[in-house]
């Protein structure tokens, strides 16, 4: 059924409100990061002014910005691998086999991730201590112990995505594979995972957003080897000021490979996330 | 390959009754068996544990004399086609032909010339280079049925491949595997609750219901000997007309009294009606079996057409007579009008009758053989019993 013109122009108007009243302060705030200091704050804003980078340059070199976006990347990158290697072949069990407490093991597993951090943070954070002073394994501050300890957060949600795609489709798809030559894993490998290579690069960027804006843990866990980008955007705001345009810097950085990645990957996003939709 | 069945047992977890019920069956080398029963009774779990998807509770599996109860699915040497799945959606057509040609590590050039040989008897060699996107259904299955070849197994199973395929399709593709078990030679189990398919394809048909076999016979023993009840009903289009009915006896014979008329029954009846324990019957005699005639006599009764649904060169008429609705298959030619009254003739040599009680046919304790290959057999005489009644062991 067409849509009349005028419901259509409707839409538009409302759909372009609510993008602008959600992306006017981003806006606002990215031009910030572009302004020369003396026009941070001026009253009434300035919109026309000589861009700079000298915001950039101050964050990124004379405040270090540069490691903590490595240190981000390091521990984004790795909890995201750690969590699709354990998390996707234990979603294909789960969406295969029926074992003794299968079901009650799954709502245990979503029920990880409707608490909140702090109650696992000062568990962990009481756990590395021990660790190192009883054992002498030293985690705190280290990229393993954030990695191991964002899996309590990302492997929930690797698990329930992916099952999903799995239960999508038939099993005569593996056992066919079985039958003629391959084992289970084979199979999988062969011809279950490039099935649902969509739905896998759409878990892995949600998870990877997770991981990258994780401020919380991430406060409590790293130190001076391990900050992240998010965990030094709060020491731009100072209790005497804010330096407004470092701020916005920093917040474009952090931004930035969400958005780049999304861009990149975004054909297999939206295959990912109407898996089975379209079909 | 021989394919035998000993003691066959599987009950699913929580499942009141076992899917399969220590079943024994023998499928000759060569032979096109057809698992035949309607839903829920036992023939795909039946064909999976023959597959390797599914491990029996107990029994064993031997294909050729080899112990295959305990091998992994790829280690059994057989192909089978599924109902609802037929191709690798990633790959194209030769690439999903090929695939089980890599599990083997076979060289490339074989790999090649195997997949176009096969392709080319399948008739789909021209359909090699395209996606999954560009085939059709009847294609597809096609392409299954390549898949399956390529490896050159002596046994195929097949779990309702042309369920989801339009009619006209499922007839076509029915003779192309029929052609195909005659040019390889290979053992072909094939499942289906299609009773027609399971007729036009099957050497013997192994009839199933609540995970146990209830027959096994050529499609004319099935169908022209039906052992118990459950068969006579569950094979034949239309169904087989049935009655509950009591046995009298009479001067020298004995006479069948339905609701609102008699029939005297013919003397092959007698062996059976005189070992048993009580009178209650049921009584059945195919639509085909059913003739009308001109004028009432003995064993007919008289009544009126109360609907004519045409088959194309014969009639499905549905009388009303003595208060009992008869199905019955005349020559289009010689089919009567809605209304119209009419007098149907059941003949001795046709009647079908049952014990009420166990449901066993009081003829076919022995079915006629048939006259090519044997057909097929019950391991155990125990068996028969509690197949016909469906009674727990």
């Amino acid at each position: 059924m067409p849509v009349p013109t005028s419901e259509r122009l409707l839409a538009y108007v409302i759909l372009i409100a609510m993008a602008a009243l959600v992306l006017a302060p981003v806006l606002a705030g990215s031009i910030t990061a572009f302004k020369p200091q003396i026009i941070w704050v001026s009253s009434p804003p300035t919109w026309i002014f000589e861009p700079t980078l000298e915001n950039f340059e101050f964050v990124f070199f004379t405040r270090k910005g540069w490691q903590y976006l490595r240190n981000s990347l390091i521990i984004s990158f790795g909890s995201v691998a750690m969590a699709l290697m354990l998390g996707v072949p234990a979603a294909y069990a789960f969406a295969r086999f029926r074992f003794r407490g299968s079901k009650a093991l799954m709502q245990w597993l979503i029920s990880l991730r409707m608490i909140p951090p702090i109650v696992v943070g000062l568990p962990f954070y009481a756990m590395f201590l021990y660790l190192e002073r009883g054992l002498g394994i030293g985690l705190r501050d280290t990229f393993p112990g954030l990695i191991i300890t964002y899996q309590t957060f990302l492997l929930p949600l690797v698990i329930w995505m992916m099952r999903g795609y799995f239960a999508e489709l038939p099993a005569a798809m593996e056992e066919s594979a079985m039958v003629e030559g391959y084992t289970r894993m084979g199979a999988l490998l062969r011809v279950v995972l490039p099935v649902v290579w969509p739905g896998i690069v759409a878990t892995a960027i949600l998870n990877f957003i997770f991981a990258w804006n994780e401020f919380f843990l991430a406060l409590i866990l790293a130190g001076n080897r391990t900050s992240t980008l998010p965990m030094t955007a709060g020491t731009y705001i100072v209790r005497t000021r804010v330096e407004w345009g470092n701020l916005f810097a920093v917040n474009l950085l952090i931004m930035a490979p969400v958005i780049v990645l999304t861009v990149i990957l975004r054909r297999q996003l939206v295959k990912g996330l109407t898996f089975g939709i379209l079909e | 390959m021989k394919v035998v069945l000993k003691d066959l047992l599987k009950r699913f977890a929580n499942a009141e009754r076992a899917a399969v019920n220590k079943i024994n069956l023998v499928i000759e080398k060569g032979e096109l068996a057809v698992l035949l029963g309607p839903s829920g009774c036992g023939k795909t779990t039946t064909l999976r544990m023959i597959a390797g998807l599914e491990q029996p509770d107990s029994g064993r599996i031997t294909i050729a004399e080899r112990d295959i109860t305990d091998l992994a699915p790829k280690d059994r040497r057989l192909a089978m086609v599924f109902q609802n799945f037929s191709m690798y959606p990633t790959m194209n057509v030769y690439e999903n032909i090929a695939f089980p040609l890599h599990a083997i590590k076979m060289k490339r050039k074989e790999i090649d010339r195997t997949v176009r040989e096969v392709a080319r008897l399948v008739n789909i060699d021209h359909l090699l280079e395209r996606s999954l996107r560009q085939v059709s259904g009847g294609e597809a299955q096609r392409v299954a049925l390549a898949r399956a070849m390529v490896r050159r197994p002596e046994v195929f199973l097949m779990d309702e491949p042309l369920s989801n395929l339009d009619a006209k399709l499922r007839v076509q593709l029915r003779t192309e595997i029929k052609r195909l078990h005659q040019d390889t030679g290979a053992t072909f189990i094939f499942v289906t609750h299609d009773q027609e398919e399971a007729m036009t394809l099957g050497d013997k048909i192994i009839v199933m219901n609540n995970g146990d076999i209830q027959q096994v016979g050529t499609p004319h023993e099935v169908f022209f000997g039906p052992r118990n009840a459950f068969v006579a009903n569950f094979v034949g289009t239309p169904s087989m007309n049935m009655l509950s009915g009591r046995i009298v006896a009479d001067e020298g014979g004995y006479r069948l009294r339905l609701p609102g008329f008699e029939l005297s029954l013919p003397a092959r009846f007698a062996d059976g009606l005189g070992k048993m324990k009580s009178d209650g019957v049921i009584w059945g005699i195919r639509p085909e079996a059913i003739k009308l005639v001109s004028a009432p006599g003995e064993n007919t009764v008289s009544g009126q057409v109360e609907l004519v649904e045409a088959l194309g060169s014969r009639d499905l008429i549905f009388a009303r007579a003595a208060e009992q609705l008869f199905g019955v298959i005349v020559d289009a030619q010689e089919s009567v009008p809605v209304g119209a009254p009419c007098h149907l003739h059941f003949a001795g040599e046709q009647m079908h009758l049952f014990d009420a009680a166990s449901e066993r046919s009081l003829l076919n304790d022995k079915p006629p053989q048939s006259p090519h290959r044997d057909g097929g057999r019950l391991c155990k005489d125990g068996d028969i019993h509690r197949i016909a009644t469906n009674s727990p062991p």
